[in-house]
């Protein structure tokens, strides 16, 4: 496959079409995180209001109403909804998000990259374990299946699959923390630890993140063997795979190279998707375990109406999820020479 | 098979060593050279901070901040006086023990008209950088926040004070804007207070006055007894350090506070709780589930308020329900009678807290030292008190043996925790509530032109009487039960009610666009029987009509000349007076009268306390302080704990 045949006319148009569609969704996503806060019964100025009053702070009602006027205007929530949407693409497009009102004055940028780390340390990590375990796994499991222990690692994925994965979170809480306590409950590394790159500091973050990431891991590994297994048991009655072994061509081989390539193409797609879904975080798995990532953040935004906040999250998440479907579909013509062709 | 046996047992010593890990030890760190002997861990229930290092909790409610409670206010804050909202810590020598000179050297003094207040501050009290607290602290904190109305007590100093004097270093003298007998609010802490900066510090780092609101106070220099120690990045947990001279703040007239460290987490969920508190990683829980409270009460090490049923401390807030009075049918007693007629308590009960309540049939918190003030003296007018329903006559609808109903319900979960003698039920459960009579309540909606055809009740205009009941977010699950089983109640009853919620109640309750909601709008002192605290801002002359937002309490939009009086009443007489005792109990015979919202039970918080490593904590028959460990007043607990294991290392 040449350089000329991966960049032909027709490629070159299916890449502006994608490029095209991923900034349609981009902006209609915005425009959705945009609207959607602001329908809400609640805005967060009286959310506010209500806890200040609730809490026993001051509450003489002059107060109340100066404080109510002086709070619209500090976090520039005064105006229409028209005037307040075009403030917002005047910032966002010089790629301000403006400062966060749950924790005024910090910007939201920072809120996001303080937080984006860990998700994508705990996500990235523990998706593509699973990806690669459950695809091996489930390839042999299909290949082999006249096997024992494939019938075993089968059953065993169906029993998982199913099993949400913070149920699984709270069953390891439960199990590793209260009964046989040799794990911490809470926290992504140690109390007292500095972050920075020393061995002390990782091993400490791959103890308290162990948990998280196996409850993640366990549940996608059973998915991805069960997909996996059910396109090699499809391939294994195609023709050119039984002429390989009549042919008397090593099963290794068979496996990998005329099996699992094949097999791979829709993985390929369900891997893209899934590493575009980390900018979401894990909210449950992140809450559960006291991790400080992009879905506990998400999780205080939207309940404390945090528009500028909701706002961040969601387009960080809206362009991960579009830009991953983006290049999976560039890179699909590589793998699979039929959509370069057509 | 021998290879299995050998596996298995391989298997059983590995949990059996790992379980020894997991126990109690005196001697581990916390965190680097902080021994777990030393220290006391507790729960914060403010959300994980986003913003961990920002220390300005003057900001006017930014809790995503560095927080309130992560032990800055409790340890570190301090201001002029305290009210406990229980019966305070007993003192030699001192008549009134729920109330504390904290930073101030007496109570406040008043000029005649209330146009301007006194404060007479203590000498020797210093900021953990060594400069001495001053007249000059008061003056800045004032005057800077007088400056930004967006922060927490801004728009109240500058509605307020015309001009802060200080004659000397140690007095302070208000000027105010409008006779304000009550201005020693501002400065005195419930859950909170204003709390007193540091001026020397603000001055420095805050040039312009608008700086105040970003300014991150990163450091905090405390007045209190403790000083930060470190923070997790996070917002997952904070560390305090008792102040090697905290005999030089307020705290030292109760003595020394026991923990050498205190440890504050956020944010745990409530399995986790449970589980941390039962590895003893956890000595105070601010607030648990009902259910993790039962599994945590089995343990001998475990104390909460009661030492068993009911378990929960009893905040000094009303939990009720809340129709809009503004809105017809809700503007009409009788409706709001028969609203409350038609439920039965007893059911409440047992959904909401599993029949850990404690009632009040009247419109104020039955905690504290409250029972003393209003709950005894209105029983006999209570037992009295009569409605006309119509066709269905006169009746006396209270109910004194409710709380044994809810008792002898309880029993069978709870078995012998549950108190058998009536004084002592009564004590936890109430003295009595509202009769469930569904008989009189027709009669009332019947007297008012409501008819019903088969199980539904229809408005006098012949629409179908339907209500939604609002009620708060996710966060207050306790309430959300309660919802659904009023909603239920009122269904059975003939009126189609629908259960929603908001988070934190939503902008359409604050703008009256709303039937009935689900929360609180009347908190009391607790250790003090003054209702100003709540009251002041329903006066008529703060009344909003639908559609316009709220600015006080009152939005259920209720409106009465009778209450004027009253309000007018107490602003103009002492806050210990007498005077304003009686008024509070015309207050409540009003509201009962007209029933304007249907009190319930007071929030009951279940906090559990584990006493391994700690022990001494407030509990109902020694109710020195409030449980519950996010209001400022914990700070009292801290002196009158007892260290259970030194570390020996």
């Amino acid at each position: 496959m040449s350089i000329r045949d991966v960049f032909s006319k027709a490629f070159l148009k299916y890449i502006l079409q994608r490029v095209g569609q991923c900034i349609i969704v981009i902006f209609i996503g915005i425009n959705i995180a945009f609207i959607i806060p602001r329908l809400a019964p609640t805005n967060p100025i009286e959310l506010k209001i209500n806890q200040m009053l609730t809490s026993g702070a001051s509450n003489y009602p002059e107060a109340v109403q100066l404080f109510r006027e002086a709070m619209y205007d500090l976090y520039g929530l005064k105006g229409s909804l028209g005037e307040q949407y075009l403030s917002f693409w005047k910032r966002f497009l010089q790629g301000n998000l403006g400062p966060s009102i749950f924790a005024y004055p910090r910007p939201v940028m920072d809120l996001i990259w303080n937080s984006m780390p860990w998700t994508i340390g705990l996500l990235l990590t523990t998706s593509l374990l699973s990806w690669i375990i459950g695809n091996l796994l489930g390839g042999l499991a299909g290949y082999y299946s006249e096997k024992r222990w494939t019938k075993w690692v089968e059953l065993a994925a169906n029993c998982v699959r199913p099993v949400p994965y913070y149920i699984a979170a709270f069953i390891l809480l439960i199990v590793f923390c209260f009964l046989i306590p040799i794990f911490p409950t809470t926290g992504a590394y140690a109390p007292g630890l500095k972050e920075g790159w020393s061995i002390q500091f990782a091993l400490s973050v791959l103890y308290h993140c162990f948990l998280p990431g196996l409850s993640l891991v366990i549940v996608s590994i059973g998915a991805w063997l069960l997909g996996m297994r059910s396109l090699v048991s499809n391939i294994i009655s195609e023709d050119y795979v039984q002429y390989a072994e009549v042919g008397g061509v090593k099963r290794r081989t068979i496996l990998s190279k005329y099996i699992m390539r094949n097999a791979m193409l829709p993985q390929i797609t369900g891997l893209g998707m899934s590493l575009g879904g980390i900018f979401s975080g894990a909210l449950i798995t992140e809450y559960v375990f006291g991790i400080p990532g992009i879905g506990m953040l998400s999780y205080r935004a939207v309940t404390n109406f945090d528009y500028s906040l909701i706002m961040g999250v969601s387009i960080f998440s809206i362009v991960g999820v579009a830009v991953s479907a983006l290049f999976v579909d560039l890179l699909y013509p590589i793998f699979d020479p039929r959509v370069r062709l057509s | 098979m021998k290879r299995n046996v050998f596996l298995v047992a391989c298997v059983l010593l590995a949990i059996g060593a790992l379980a020894v890990y997991a126990d109690i030890d005196p001697n581990k760190e916390v965190v680097p050279g902080v021994k777990r002997g030393d220290t006391i861990i507790i729960e914060d229930p403010t959300v994980t901070l986003v913003n961990p290092d920002n220390f300005n909790l003057w900001m006017a409610w930014s809790g995503g901040n560095g927080g309130y409670s992560t032990g800055l206010q409790q340890l570190a804050m301090d201001t002029l006086w305290y009210l406990d909202s229980d019966s305070g810590v007993k003192r030699a020598g001192v008549k009134d023990q729920t109330w504390h000179n904290s930073l101030a050297a007496e109570k406040p003094i008043y000029n005649k008209d209330y146009t301007q207040m006194t404060a007479k501050l203590k000498k020797g009290n210093y900021w953990s950088d060594g400069v001495e607290f001053t007249s000059a602290d008061v003056k800045y904190t004032v005057e800077i926040q007088a400056q930004n109305p967006t922060m927490l007590f801004g728009a109240a100093f500058k509605v307020q004070v015309k001009s802060v004097e200080t004659p000397d270093k140690y007095t302070v003298v208000f000027n105010l804007n409008k006779p304000n007998s009550r201005f020693h609010r501002n400065f005195t802490v419930r859950w909170n207070a204003c709390w007193i900066m540091p001026a020397h510090v603000w001055q420095k780092a805050v040039k312009d006055p608008k700086d105040a609101m970003t300014y991150t106070f990163n450091p905090p220099v405390s007045i209190g007894s403790y000083v930060l120690k470190d923070y997790d990045k996070h917002g997952a947990w904070y560390l305090w350090e008792r102040r090697e001279d905290w005999k030089r703040t307020s705290i030292a007239d109760f003595g020394m506070p026991a923990p050498k460290y205190a440890m504050y987490l956020m944010d745990l969920p409530n399995d986790k709780k449970v589980i941390d508190q039962t590895n003893h990683n956890l000595d105070m829980i601010h607030e648990v589930a009902p259910e993790g409270m039962v599994q945590l009460a089995k343990n001998k090490w475990e104390t909460n308020w009661f030492q068993g049923f009911p378990f929960g401390h009893p905040d000094p807030t009303l939990i009720a329900i809340l129709p809009n009075n503004a809105k017809a049918p809700f503007d009409n007693p009788d409706v709001r009678w028969a609203l409350a007629l038609s439920l039965d308590i007893t059911k409440i009960a047992m959904a909401s807290y599993k029949g850990a309540v404690t009632l009040s049939p009247i419109e104020f918190p039955p905690t504290g030292t409250s029972r003393q003030y209003y709950f005894d003296p209105m029983q006999s007018w209570l037992k009295d008190f009569t409605i006309d329903t119509g066709k269905y006559g006169k009746i006396k609808p209270y109910d004194t043996t409710v709380a044994q109903k809810i008792a002898d319900q309880a029993r069978p979960s709870f078995g012998d925790a549950v108190p058998k003698d009536p004084e002592r039920v009564k004590a936890m459960i109430g003295q009595g509530w509202w009769k469930y009579d569904p008989k009189a309540a027709a009669s009332l909606l019947e007297k008012n032109g409501f008819t019903q055809k088969g199980d539904k009740w229809y408005k006098p205009n012949g629409e179908q009487f339907k209500i939604k009941l609002q009620n708060w977010g996710p966060d207050r699950p306790v309430l959300q039960r309660l919802a659904m089983m009023v909603a239920e109640l009122w269904t059975n009853f003939g009126i189609e009610t629908t259960a929603t919620w908001a988070q934190d109640n939503g902008t359409n309750y604050n703008l009256g666009q709303y039937d009935v909601n689900m929360g609180w709008n009347i908190e009391s002192w607790g250790g003090h029987p003054d209702m100003s605290y709540f009251l002041d801002s329903m006066s008529s002359d703060y009344y909003t009509p639908i559609g316009t937002l709220h600015n006080g309490r009152n939005q259920i939009r209720y409106k009465s000349p009778e209450l004027d009086k009253i309000i007018t009443g107490m602003l103009s007489c002492d806050f210990d007076s007498q005077k304003n005792i009686d008024l509070g109990i015309e207050w409540l015979k009003l509201t009962t009268k007209d029933m304007p919202e249907i009190p319930l039970m007071s929030y009951n918080v279940f906090s559990s306390q584990d006493s391994t490593y700690w022990s001494g904590y407030p509990t109902f028959d020694k109710p020195y302080a409030n449980t519950v460990t996010n209001w400022a007043n914990s700070r009292y607990i801290f002196t009158q704990l007892k260290q259970m294991l030194p570390p020996t290392k």
